[in-house]
C-alpha cells in the first residue's frame, strides 16, 4: 500500500501556541474554524431576525395593532429584511462555503486563509455595527431596499440610515473578499483528477455564487457610496431638490438586488443537489444540466433587475424586455426542479431530517417559482407588486427555498462538523413545525395581497377582509418559533449526547466523507486522486456511481498544479485508508505545512470597522485617521508575517 | 418517526391548510384585485387569471409528481435497490422546451396588455393630477379648477387620466378594484388611465413605502354618474366660504341645482345593500348611487357609504377632549384667519389662508374622512386631530395645537378654541 507523499513542501512545525481558548478563535486561519464562526454568528442573527419577525406578526395579528409604534415597526421590518438577507442567509451560505469547499475539492485550506479570517471579522463587525443602532434608538427604517429620496438627509435626518448605509458597505467588503478567495480556491486547489465536470455540485453552485457576488456587490457598493457622499458630504446624486433622478438608486440597487436573490438561493440549491442523491442512493440526475442551468440562472440574473420596477413607469418597451427575460429565467429554474424529481425517481429514498428539508425546498420553492412567473407579467404585476402577494412569494423563495436548503445542509453536515449526529426524532419535529408553520404563515399572505393589502404597513384598518388571514399568518409564525426551539435544543444536546458519526454516516459520495469527523486541521493526510464525480461511491459502493462517467487516468503519480503551474507531484495511494485513519497524526508529524494563526486579520478588520465608526460619529476625523493608520499597520504586519511558522 | 405517527401529523396539517384556503374563500374582501371595475382592471384581471390558473395546474402537476415519487420510491424496509440512471437527454430537453412553450402562451398576451394599458389616454379624458405628500394625497382637476385631498371623485364611463407627481419621497397610487399601481417618482411625471365602469365607493392605498405613516396614507374613491360628477365639481369649484364665515349653504344648494343631476336612488340603494353583506366582490352598479338631494354639497351620501370605506381607527387612549366644549363656527372662522393653520392650509375665500404644504381645506367639511383616510370626518375626530395630530397619526407633519399636550412643539389652544375651529371646518361643506 503506497502511502508515500512527495509534496515539495518544507517540513514545518505547526505552532502549538494557538490551539485552544479564545485566542485560538481570534487568530485562526483554519477554514473549518472560520466556517464555524460564520455558522454560529449567522444562527445568532437568525434568532434576532426571527424575533423581529415575531414582533411584526404580533403587530399585524389584528387590525390597528399597537404592540409597537409605527416608527418601531418600520425599523423592525427594515432590520428583519436586512438581517435575514445580509446577516443570515448569506453568511450561513458562507459558513458552508468555508467549511465545505476545501473538503469537497480535496484541499487543505482556502487559497488565502488570512483573507478568509479577515472576511469573517469584517462580517462580524458589520453585523454588530448595523445592529448597534438599536441601542441608539436609531435602527434603519427605510426598508432593506432603501429607496431614494427617502434615504437622503432631508427625509431621514437621523442616524438610522447612516447605520444602514455604512453597515452594508462593511458587509460588502466582507462578501467581496470572500468571493475572490473562493474563486481562487476552486480554480486552483482542486484535487488531482477533479476537473470541473467532476466537482461536487455544491462546490459548483458556490463557485457560481462567488461570481455573482464579485459582479453584483461592486454595484451596490457604488450605489451606497453615492448615498454616503450625499449624506455625509453634501453631494446631490439622489438629492431630488437639486434635480436628481431617484430612479438612479432603483436601477443600481436592483442591478445588485436581483443577482442577490440568486446569491441567496444557489447555495441552497447546491446543498439539496448533494443531499437528494445521497438519500436516494442515486447519482444526481443530469449533473451537466444542473451545472449549466446554474450558470444560466446566474447569467440571466443580471438581465432581469427592472422587473422589480414595473410600477415606476419605464414604458412599454422596457417593461416587455424585462418581462421576457424574467420568464426566460424560469426555464433553467424549472429544469432544476425536474432534475431533482428525476434524481429521486427510481431511487431508494431514506427520509432523514436532511432529506425532509431538501424535499421541503423542492415542494416549497416550486410555489415561490410559480408566483414569480405571475410577477413576470407587468400588467399582472402592477396588481401584485408591493402587496402581501410579493411578501408571500419571496418568503416561499427565501424561507421555503434558501432556509429549507440550508437547514437540510445543517442536518447533513452537522456530523462532519461536530463528529456526532443530530437526533432524527427531534429533527423531524423541527421539520414538521417549520414546514407547517411556514405554510401557515406565508400561504395566507397570497390571499392578503390579492385582497389588496399593501406591504410594509405598520397597521391596517378593521373591516378590510384581512383579519382572518393575518390571524393565520401569526399562528404560523408561532409554529416556526416552536420548530426553531426544537432545532436549538437538538443542536446543543446532540453535541454532547448525539450518536458518534464516524467518517461517513450517510453513505456519502464525495471527498468530505472520506475523512474523519471532525476533520483534522489539514483535512487530507494524503491529497486524494479523483476519477469520477463520486470518488467515495467508487470505493465503497461502486454500483451507485457505475452509471456516471469515469476517467481512465492511470493510478500513480498525479500532478499538483497551483495557478496553472506544476508545483509538484504526489504519489496517489490506492485507497484512502490513511485519510480514514482513526488515529489523527498531527500536521507536523505528516510534514504538512499549515497556515499560521495570526491575529492581524482580526486587527485589520477591527481598525477598518473603526474608520466607519469615526464616520458615523459626525465624521470624527481623529478617530478615522487613527483607525486608518491602524488598518495600514495591521495590513503591513499581515503581509510581512511569514506563512510558515518561525523556527524557535 | 413511524409511518403511523407521520400520518397522524400529516392529516391535521393538511386539514389546517385546507381550512386556511377555505377561510380565504369565505372571507369578504372589499379590496380584492379581482374586482375589475374598469377596462384596465378587466384586461389585467384576464391576464392575472390566466397566469393564476396556469400556475395552479403546474403546481398540482409538480407537487403530485413529487408526492408520487415520495410514496413510490420510499425505502420502506431498507433494502430497496435504486435504479441507477444519471440523466436522460430526451427528458431533459423535454422539460426545458415544454415550459418554454407555456411561457410563450403567457408572453404574447402579456406584451399585448402592456401596450394596451400603456397607450396614450384619449384626448377628451378627465385630467386628474395626483400629488403625493407625506402622508396624504392631493387631487387636482385642472379642467374644473378643483383642488381637493384624500377623496377622489370619478365619473363612470369617462376615462380618467392621472398625472402622478410627488412633492417629497416616492409613493404609489393604488385602488385595487380599479387599477394597478403606478409609482409617484420625484422629478418625474407618471401617467396611468382607466375608465371606471360602475358607481361605488372604493379604498385607495399608498403602495410604496414612504416613511413613518406609510400605512396611514390612504384615500377614498367615489365613482359617480357623470351628472353627479359635474355637480360635485361645480360645487367644489365654489368657495365654501365668503370672506365671512359661515355661508356655504346657499352656494351649495345653487350648485346642486346647476348640476341638475336629480337621479333615482332605488337601484343604487339596492346596489349598496346587496354588496354590504355579500361574499362576492361588488357587482357592477352602473346606476348612480349618489343622490344630490341627499346632500347640499353634492358629495357621496354618507348614509350610503359602504362599511369598509368608513375608517375605524381607534383614537389614542391618552388623548382626551373636554366634552362640554361646544364649537361655534363663527368664532372658529374668526380664529382661523390668523391661526397658524394658514401657514400650511388654503381655504379659498379666506384671503390669509394660502398655505400649500397641507391639504386644501376649502370644502373639508364635505369630505368623509380626515388625516389621509385614517379617521372619519366628524367633530370628535376633527377636534382630537387639531389638538394633537402627531399622536393621532405617527410622524404627522402637522404640529399639535392643544395646550398642555406634550410633543415637539408647545400647543396654543384650549379645547374650547379647538372646538370652535373644528365647528368652522365642519361647516365648510
Amino acid at each position: 500500500m503506497a502511502t508515500t507523499v512527495s509534496l515539495p513542501l518544507p517540513a514545518a512545525h505547526t505552532s502549538h501556541k494557538y490551539e485552544s481558548g479564545l485566542w485560538s478563535w481570534l487568530a485562526t486561519t483554519d477554514h473549518k474554524r472560520i466556517g464555524q464562526l460564520y455558522l454560529y454568528t449567522s444562527l445568532f442573527w437568525f434568532l434576532v431576525g426571527g424575533i423581529e419577525a415575531g414582533i411584526i406578526r404580533m403587530q399585524l395579528y389584528g387590525p390597528n395593532g399597537h404592540v409597537v409604534t409605527a416608527q418601531t415597526y418600520n425599523e423592525l421590518f427594515t432590520m428583519h429584511g436586512t438581517t435575514m438577507i445580509f446577516l443570515v442567509i448569506m453568511p450561513l451560505s458562507a459558513a458552508f462555503f468555508n467549511y465545505l469547499i476545501p473538503l469537497q475539492i480535496g484541499a487543505r485550506d482556502v487559497a488565502f486563509p488570512r483573507l478568509n479570517a479577515f472576511s469573517y471579522w469584517v462580517f462580524l463587525f458589520g453585523g454588530l455595527f448595523i445592529n448597534s443602532s438599536w441601542f441608539f434608538h436609531a435602527a434603519p427604517n427605510a426598508g432593506w431596499f432603501g429607496y431614494a429620496p427617502l434615504t437622503t438627509r432631508p427625509y431621514s435626518p437621523g442616524l438610522n440610515i447612516d447605520f444602514w448605509v455604512i453597515g452594508l458597505q462593511i458587509l460588502g467588503i466582507s462578501s467581496l473578499a470572500a468571493g475572490f478567495n473562493f474563486i481562487t480556491t476552486i480554480i486552483n486547489m482542486r484535487a488531482p483528477g477533479m476537473h470541473f465536470m467532476r466537482m461536487p455540485i455544491f462546490s459548483w453552485m458556490a463557485f457560481i455564487t462567488q461570481f455573482l457576488i464579485i459582479l453584483a456587490f461592486p454595484i451596490i457598493t457604488v450605489a451606497l457610496t453615492l448615498l454616503m457622499l450625499d449624506r455625509f458630504f453634501g453631494t446631490n446624486f439622489y438629492e431630488v431638490s437639486a434635480g436628481a433622478d431617484p430612479l438612479l438608486w432603483q436601477h443600481l440597487f436592483w442591478l445588485f438586488g436581483h443577482p442577490e436573490v440568486y446569491i441567496l438561493i444557489l447555495p441552497a440549491f447546491g446543498v439539496v443537489s448533494e443531499v437528494l442523491p445521497v438519500f436516494s442512493r442515486k447519482p444526481l440526475f443530469g449533473y451537466p444540466v444542473m451545472v449549466y442551468s446554474g450558470i444560466l440562472i446566474a447569467f440571466l440574473g443580471f438581465g432581469v433587475w427592472a422587473h422589480h420596477m414595473f410600477a415606476v413607469g419605464m414604458g412599454p418597451i422596457a417593461d416587455s424586455f424585462f418581462s421576457i427575460t424574467t420568464m426566460l429565467i424560469a426555464i433553467p429554474t424549472g429544469v432544476k426542479i425536474f432534475n431533482w424529481l428525476g434524481t429521486m425517481w427510481g431511487g431508494s429514498l431514506r427520509f432523514t431530517t436532511a432529506m425532509k428539508f431538501s424535499i421541503g425546498l423542492v415542494a416549497l420553492f416550486t410555489i415561490g417559482g410559480i408566483s414569480g412567473v405571475m410577477h413576470s407579467s407587468p400588467p399582472s404585476d402592477l396588481q401584485q407588486t408591493d402587496s402581501y402577494f410579493i411578501v408571500a412569494h419571496f418568503h416561499y423563495v427565501l424561507f421555503g427555498g434558501s432556509m429549507m436548503g440550508l437547514f437540510s445542509g445543517l442536518y447533513f453536515y452537522y456530523p462532519k462538523i461536530t463528529g456526532r449526529l443530530m437526533s432524527e426524532k427531534i429533527g423531524s419535529w423541527h421539520f414538521w413545525f417549520t414546514a407547517i408553520g411556514m405554510n401557515l404563515t406565508f400561504f395566507p399572505m397570497h390571499f392578503l395581497g390579492l385582497d389588496g393589502m399593501p406591504r410594509r404597513i405598520s397597521s391596517y384598518d378593521a373591516g378590510q377582509g384581512w383579519e382572518q388571514n393575518n390571524h393565520l399568518a401569526s399562528y404560523g409564525a408561532l409554529l416556526i418559533v416552536i420548530g426553531t426551539i426544537f432545532f436549538a435544543y437538538n443542536w446543543f444536546s446532540s453535541m454532547k449526547s448525539g450518536k458518534v458519526a464516524g467518517n461517513d454516516p450517510w453513505g456519502g459520495a464525495t471527498l468530505e466523507w472520506t475523512i474523519p469527523s471532525p476533520p483534522p486541521d489539514y483535512n487530507f493526510a494524503v491529497i486524494p486522486k479523483v476519477t469520477s464525480r463520486y470518488p467515495l461511491w467508487d470505493r465503497k459502493s461502486p454500483r451507485l456511481s457505475s452509471d456516471v462517467p469515469h476517467g481512465s487516468e492511470p493510478e500513480g503519480l498525479a500532478e499538483i498544479a497551483l495557478a496553472g503551474q506544476k508545483v509538484g507531484s504526489v504519489q496517489v495511494p490506492s485507497d484512502t485508508k490513511l485519510n480514514a485513519a482513526d488515529a489523527h497524526p498531527t500536521a507536523s508529524a505528516l510534514g504538512i505545512m499549515m497556515p499560521t494563526p495570526t491575529i492581524r486579520p482580526f486587527l485589520a478588520a477591527l481598525s477598518l470597522g473603526s474608520v466607519f465608526i469615526g464616520l458615523i460619529m459626525h465624521k470624527n476625523l481623529p478617530i478615522m485617521l487613527v483607525a486608518a493608520a491602524c488598518f495600514v499597520l495591521s495590513l503591513y504586519g499581515w503581509l510581512l508575517t511569514p506563512l510558515e511558522p518561525e523556527h524557535h | 418517526m413511524t409511518r403511523a405517527l407521520r400520518m397522524r401529523w400529516l392529516t391535521p396539517a393538511l386539514a389546517l391548510l385546507l381550512a386556511a384556503s377555505l377561510s380565504a374563500c369565505n372571507n369578504f374582501t372589499p379590496n380584492t384585485i379581482f374586482g375589475a371595475h374598469s377596462e384596465f382592471g378587466h384586461s389585467v384581471d384576464l391576464l392575472t387569471r390566466k397566469l393564476l390558473y396556469l400556475g395552479i395546474v403546474v403546481f398540482i402537476l409538480v407537487e403530485t409528481l413529487l408526492m408520487v415519487i415520495l410514496v413510490k420510491f420510499r425505502d420502506k424496509d431498507g433494502n430497496r435497490e435504486a435504479k441507477q440512471i444519471h440523466g436522460n437527454a430526451t427528458l431533459e430537453i423535454g422539460w426545458t422546451l415544454v415550459p418554454a412553450v407555456i411561457l410563450a402562451f403567457i408572453a404574447v398576451p402579456t406584451i399585448k396588455t402592456i401596450f394596451e394599458t400603456q397607450a396614450k389616454a384619449m384626448p377628451n379624458a378627465l385630467q386628474v393630477e395626483v400629488i403625493g405628500h407625506q402622508w396624504w394625497w392631493e387631487f387636482r382637476y385642472p379642467q374644473y379648477g378643483v383642488v381637493t385631498a384624500n377623496e377622489l371623485y370619478l365619473p363612470v364611463g369617462r376615462t380618467a387620466n392621472f398625472a402622478l407627481t410627488t412633492k417629497d419621497v416616492l409613493h404609489s397610487f393604488w385602488i385595487p378594484q380599479l387599477n394597478g399601481k403606478r409609482d409617484l417618482i420625484s422629478n418625474h411625471t407618471n401617467y396611468i388611465w382607466f375608465t371606471p365602469d360602475s358607481a361605488f365607493a372604493w379604498n385607495g392605498f399608498c403602495a410604496e413605502y414612504c416613511g413613518t405613516s406609510h400605512a396611514n396614507m390612504r384615500f377614498k374613491v367615489f365613482t359617480v354618474s357623470p351628472a353627479d360628477f359635474e355637480a360635485w365639481a361645480a360645487h367644489q369649484k365654489t368657495n365654501a366660504i365668503g370672506s365671512t364665515p359661515p355661508a356655504p349653504a346657499v352656494a351649495a344648494a345653487d350648485s346642486a341645482k346647476a348640476g341638475g343631476a336629480a337621479v333615482t336612488t332605488a337601484a343604487s340603494a339596492k346596489g349598496t345593500t346587496t354588496v354590504g353583506n355579500g361574499a362576492a366582490p361588488p357587482p357592477p352598479v352602473v346606476t348612480p348611487v349618489m343622490n344630490v338631494s341627499d346632500t347640499a354639497s353634492s358629495t357621496y351620501p354618507r348614509a350610503k357609504l359602504p362599511e369598509w370605506v368608513i375608517p375605524k381607527t381607534p383614537t389614542p387612549a391618552a388623548l382626551t377632549f373636554d366634552a362640554s366644549a361646544e364649537g361655534d363656527a363663527a368664532r372658529g372662522g374668526a380664529l382661523f384667519k390668523t391661526a397658524p393653520c394658514i401657514a400650511c392650509h388654503t381655504i379659498r375665500g379666506v384671503p390669509t389662508a394660502q398655505g400649500i404644504l397641507a391639504p386644501n381645506l376649502t370644502h373639508v367639511g364635505s369630505r368623509t374622512t380626515i388625516a389621509g383616510g385614517l379617521y372619519p370626518n366628524d367633530m370628535k375626530h376633527l377636534e382630537l386631530w387639531i389638538k394633537n395630530a402627531p399622536a393621532m397619526k405617527p410622524g404627522s407633519l402637522m404640529p399639535l395645537f392643544g395646550k398642555a399636550e406634550k410633543g415637539d412643539t408647545p400647543g396654543v389652544y384650549t379645547d374650547q378654541q379647538i372646538a370652535d375651529l373644528a365647528a368652522y371646518l365642519s361647516s365648510l361643506k
